[in-house]
């Protein structure tokens, strides 16, 4: 019996394949199976190639995964343009509509045989069964559910939801259509049963994506107002917090622009609210000033970058992680402001949360570096338990400090100063972007502007010390490590045990705090390394290339990097790895070999 | 003879000393302000001022208000965003020519379409004086200054009929050469429940002209209510606002008469109705439960 | 010179007094503000004429108030600070960088007449016989402070043909 099922689709827009495929992932967690389920599309708004691979297990699933288990062609043009998001290998099941004419033995796919193929009349059954082509999603369902053994009572389920509203005809023509599905793969068994194990206990599952996550993330850690502008592939936060943030007294601001929707979110930090904000690349580029603003001024902000290809307009709807640089070091002036990454849907909120306090804690800009992989998969994942964060409000000044004689950028130990906000008696200050004394009153002092930078830069020296913001996985004192952040730590989670099953002695270490450079972590997780990989999805690889500017690297730790929406699959990572363990034992036997 | 005010203009000025030129324009401003705040009546913990930057946008930092001198031209949606997170503070937005209609210009007809309650003034002094001298979109056509050594080849901006093209419920034009006029018509900025936009001609003293200067105001100005202009007649009003540049108009041009709901206001009703909806924060994740 | 909200036929001498008081305060005020421009606009001259004139007005507001404190005791005033608009206090405008001792006897000796103005425009309004001797020797103390600022202003040297503005530095960009 199978763990885990690997299921790749694509048709036209027409042949809602998507749909298939968040009915399919619904039905996982009614049914309490983890899945994970990408969608990618071809760049109509409408009607164009569409695909979307749902990998579902009865484990947590990590990532994507690399070769399918099961390829669906509903026409083998749009299915060929996906090409690596949808890889065929040696072991796939190939399901294709019959109607596009293609013998099984004559398949379009260069250099791989599958294991077995099914040229289905998917078009045909779907006709006869419900009556209408449109329904040939449904028959894709029936035949996965028929072949794999899952979800059949958890899709009927779905299907009666869904089209509960819709009338009766509906639902019984896709009622139909499912069982035709199932009937046809009764009577075309594979010839290896590849059948799904049932989850052990169903349990509650969420069903949810990085961005709705996020956003929840934040009315959980008590945001009211988000400030933003519509932006690929982040503006589900927004139409998240649209739906709920008012119920919390709060607001949200579409605003005109996003400079204005960080400048209207910034206005609501100042008058002492949580607050964020969420765009991508290109927004995050015009947005530079306010942040940097922010800083100066200490205040409380949460930017979500959910990064895609870049430069410019780039790849709006493909996955990249090369705002890393952007995120650190696009500010004018010496500034630092934390920078977090998600690996995950799941852990998505457990950063959000850590975002907002650590803003409130430090008075400082956050940057929520999520990506467009991770902030747009559904994840059918366990349930958070809520009770174990502690939320974080910033530090208030005292009614004995208010009267006292305030200075709101008082010069302390911690370089933490109290913040006051409109509305509080005695609390009135100046902020500013302009440097300032510690009254608030402007000032071309170098000395002050000396004593003025070093505390914003003090007041982060606890983070740099916060192990908890790392996950280091596998053995301790590994000679070879992988490093990732982002939704390629998922990859290498993968590759992690891949690479151990093959008595590898391997570490992985994920950074979920990327910025500031926690120098003491990294140097005890380098203590052990002879070798290994810095993975990014990037032409540059920008966590690395930071690395090694501040810190000395274990010679053998080099950049495994490609430009975005070009997955990484855990195989490959740990083929590179292997290849990174042969060239350090040459190099340790060039230096043993006697001289001539 | 009116009752007692609660407070007076000093509890408003706060100890920084202005590093504005002596003989600036702005100086009349800022007295027209703590007039204006004292005449309002709140106390100053309760009002959030926000600027740009510029000569002007330094206002702030001289009244007791919780101030915030943010960067060039984003006033607007950093007030705004006061406002809506807090719509019980009086919020009050100021700042120069090129900052409202260059660098923030964009901003400026979002503000008047959202039409929070709050109140823009825009010391308008045609030219770019911080950074010594330069032209500003107010600047007239043919102006020469250090970026336009032959005369500038661009009709100026009108910021009058700008806002009120865009529907701003309340606009108005001041001057520091008429102090009290000008501290009467930012008071009833402030007190009109909108977006109320005030444009104060205020001369540099540095590099402005000498038509503009205040003894020049004095002769030409002429107050909108000796010319019977009536502020609730836009049409009038769009008509007067075209002499912008050749006459120097003070008084209120347009007030709407209805004023429209504000965002602020919509912002707490929909709040008020949407607050029994709601999941305990620490159950959010519920509306992900997949049954 | 404007004034809000003052209704001159119905002022009683203590309203008269608190306003005369309230003037002196406001000229005093300005003087003040007008040194310490002078002063971080290292203009010494003017600033220290700033000052003896703020030092002027103080002494008035001073005088003004011990007689309404007697006749009146501390009942509460009627008037307030909001009423009143320049009207002793010279115009923001008058002040520049720079400005010679001269130019800001000048500035001193037209707030003068403007106040001088204010008491003339005023007193065929004032119906209260009070109030109306009161503003007379106002008035006229004006003009005692224009002959002793005219006294002062031939006391100075001329002012050079060649302009301060012609040698001080530009003015620094920010």
């Amino acid at each position: 019996m199978r763990r885990d099922l690997i299921i790749g689709m694509a048709g036209s827009g027409g042949d809602g394949i998507v749909s298939a495929g968040e009915s399919l992932t619904a039905a996982c967690a009614t049914e309490g199976y983890h899945a994970m389920m990408t969608k990618s599309f071809g760049s109509q708004i409408r009607g164009g190639e569409s695909s979307c691979r749902v990998r579902l297990a009865i484990d947590p699933v990590l990532n994507p995964g690399g070769a399918l288990d099961v390829a669906v062609a509903l026409n083998w043009e749009d299915f060929l343009k996906f090409g690596a998001e949808l890889p065929v290998g040696g072991n796939t099941v190939v399901i294709y509509d019959s109607a596009t004419g293609v013998p099984t033995d004559k398949l379009p796919l260069t250099g791989v045989v599958p294991d077995e193929v099914f040229a289905v009349p998917i078009g045909e059954m779907a006709r006869k069964s419900a009556g209408t082509d449109k329904a040939k999603n449904t028959i894709v369902l029936g035949l996965l559910s028929g072949w794999f053994g899952i979800v059949r009572e958890g899709v009927m389920k779905g299907l009666r939801k869904k089209l509960a509203k819709k009338g009766p005809e509906l639902l019984a023509a896709n009622e139909r259509a499912f069982q035709a599905g199932i009937e046809y793969a009764a009577a075309h068994p594979l010839r290896t049963s590849r059948l799904m194990e049932k989850p052990e206990k169903p349990g509650v599952k969420l069903l949810t994506d990085g961005n709705d996550i996020c956003a929840a993330a934040a009315v959980f850690s008590g945001c009211q107002f988000f400030g933003g502008y519509p932006i690929t592939p982040s503006t589900e936060v927004m139409q998240f917090l649209t739906r709920e943030i008012w119920k919390y007294g709060g607001a949200v601001l579409q605003a005109e622009d996003e400079i204005a929707g960080v400048g209207a979110a910034l206005g609501a930090s100042f008058a002492g609210k949580k607050s964020m904000t969420a765009t991508s690349g290109p927004g995050m580029s015009l947005k530079t000033e306010v942040i940097g603003l922010a800083s100066i001024a200490e205040l409380p902000l949460v930017i979500v970058n959910v990064q895609r290809g870049g430069p410019s307009t780039g790849m709006p709807t493909k996955s990249e992680q090369s705002d890393l640089f952007q995120a650190v070091y696009s500010a004018h002036g010496d500034v630092v402001r934390p920078v977090l990454a998600p690996t995950s849907v799941s852990d998505t909120f457990d950063v959000t949360v850590e975002a907002f306090n650590l803003a409130e804690k430090y008075q400082t800009p956050v940057i929520v570096l999520s990506d467009q992989e991770i902030a747009q998969r559904k994840e059918v994942i366990d349930p958070i338990d809520t009770s174990r964060f502690q939320v974080i409000d910033r530090l208030r000044p005292t009614a004995a400090e208010l009267e006292a004689g305030y200075d709101r950028f008082k010069l302390t130990d911690s370089g933490i100063s109290p913040i006051s906000h409109p509305g509080m008696k005695g609390g009135n200050y100046l902020g500013a972007g302009i440097e300032h004394t510690e009254h608030g009153e402007p000032t071309a002092s170098g000395a002050m502007h000396a004593r003025m930078t070093e505390k914003r830069f003090r007041k982060f020296d606890p983070l740099r010390e916060r192990k908890d913001l790392f996950r280091i996985e596998g053995d301790a004192d590994a000679p070879l490590a992988l490093i990732a952040w982002g939704s390629i730590a998922g990859v290498c989670r993968e590759a992690l045990a891949l690479a151990r099953a093959e008595r590898l002695r391997v570490k992985l270490l994920v950074p979920y705090l990327l910025y500031p450079i926690a120098e003491g972590v990294y140097r005890r997780f380098f203590e052990s390394v002879k070798a290994g990989l810095v993975v990014e999805q990037s032409h540059q690889g920008h966590l690395y290339r930071i690395l090694r500017t501040q810190l000395d690297l274990p010679k053998g730790l080099r950049p495994f990097c490609r430009t975005g929406a070009n997955p990484f699959r855990p195989s490959e990572v740990v083929d590179t790895l292997r290849d990174a363990v042969l060239e350090m034992q040459r190099r340790v036997e060039d230096t043993q070999q006697p001289q001539e | 003879m009116t009752s007692l005010p609660t407070f007076t203009a000093k509890d408003f000025k706060s100890d920084l000393k202005p590093i504005w030129c002596p003989g600036c324009g702005d100086f009349g401003v800022l007295q027209a302000m703590y007039r204006a705040l004292a005449a309002i009546g709140r106390p100053s913990h309760e009002i959030a001022f926000i600027s740009g930057i510029g000569c002007s946008s330094r206002i702030p930092g001289y009244t007791t208000a919780y101030g915030f001198n943010s960067v060039h031209g984003r006033a607007l949606p950093i007030a705004q965003g006061i406002k809506l997170a807090r719509p019980d503070l009086l919020v009050l937005a100021a700042g120069g020519d090129g900052d409202g209609f260059s660098i923030g210009g964009g901003h400026v007809p979002h503000a008047i379409r959202r039409n929070a309650d709050l109140t823009y003034i825009v010391m308008d002094n045609q030219i770019y004086g911080l950074t010594k001298g330069q032209l500003s979109p107010t600047s007239a056509k043919g102006r020469k200054t250090v970026t336009s050594s032959y005369g500038s080849l661009e009709s100026a901006v009108n910021p009058l009929l700008y806002v009120l093209a865009y529907g701003a419920p309340f606009v108005a034009q001041g001057t520091p050469a008429d102090m009290a006029g000008l501290a009467a018509i930012i008071e009833e900025a402030i007190r009109y429940p909108g977006f109320a936009f005030v444009n104060v001609q205020s001369p540099c003293v540095t590099y402005g002209e000498e038509e503009q200067q205040v003894k020049a105001q004095k002769a030409n100005m002429k107050s909108l209510a000796s010319l019977k202009h009536d502020p609730t007649n836009l049409l009038a009003a769009l008509d007067l606002a075209r002499a912008y540049g050749t006459e120097l108009y003070t008084g209120v041009f347009y007030k709407n008469p209805q004023p429209p709901s504000t965002m602020d206001g919509l912002v707490r009703e929909r709040q008020n109705q949407l607050a029994l909806n709601a999941l305990p924060r620490e159950k959010i994740l519920d509306l992900f439960v997949q049954k | 010179m404007t004034i809000k909200g003052i209704d001159f036929a119905s002022l009683s001498l203590k309203d008269a007094l608190d306003l005369a008081v309230l003037i002196e305060e406001e000229a005093k005020e300005r003087y003040e503000e007008f040194a310490d421009q002078m002063k971080s606009h290292r203009t010494p001259e003017a600033a220290r004429f700033f000052l003896f004139m703020a030092g002027n007005e103080e002494k008035h507001r001073v005088q003004l108030a011990a007689q309404r404190r007697e006749l009146f005791s501390d009942a509460a005033p009627r008037v307030t600070r909001q009423m009143i608009f320049d009207v002793e206090a010279p115009e923001y405008d008058e002040a520049r960088a720079f400005m010679t001792a001269r130019e800001a006897l000048q500035a001193a000796f037209r707030a003068e007449k403007k106040a001088y103005a204010f008491f003339n425009e005023a007193l065929p309004r004032v119906r209260e016989p009070g109030v109306k001797a009161l503003f007379e020797e106002l008035r006229a103390e004006e003009i005692e402070h224009q002959r002793l600022v005219l006294a002062e202003l031939e006391k100075t040297p001329p002012d050079s043909a060649l302009k301060a503005d012609d040698f001080a530095d530009e003015p620094v960009a920010q």
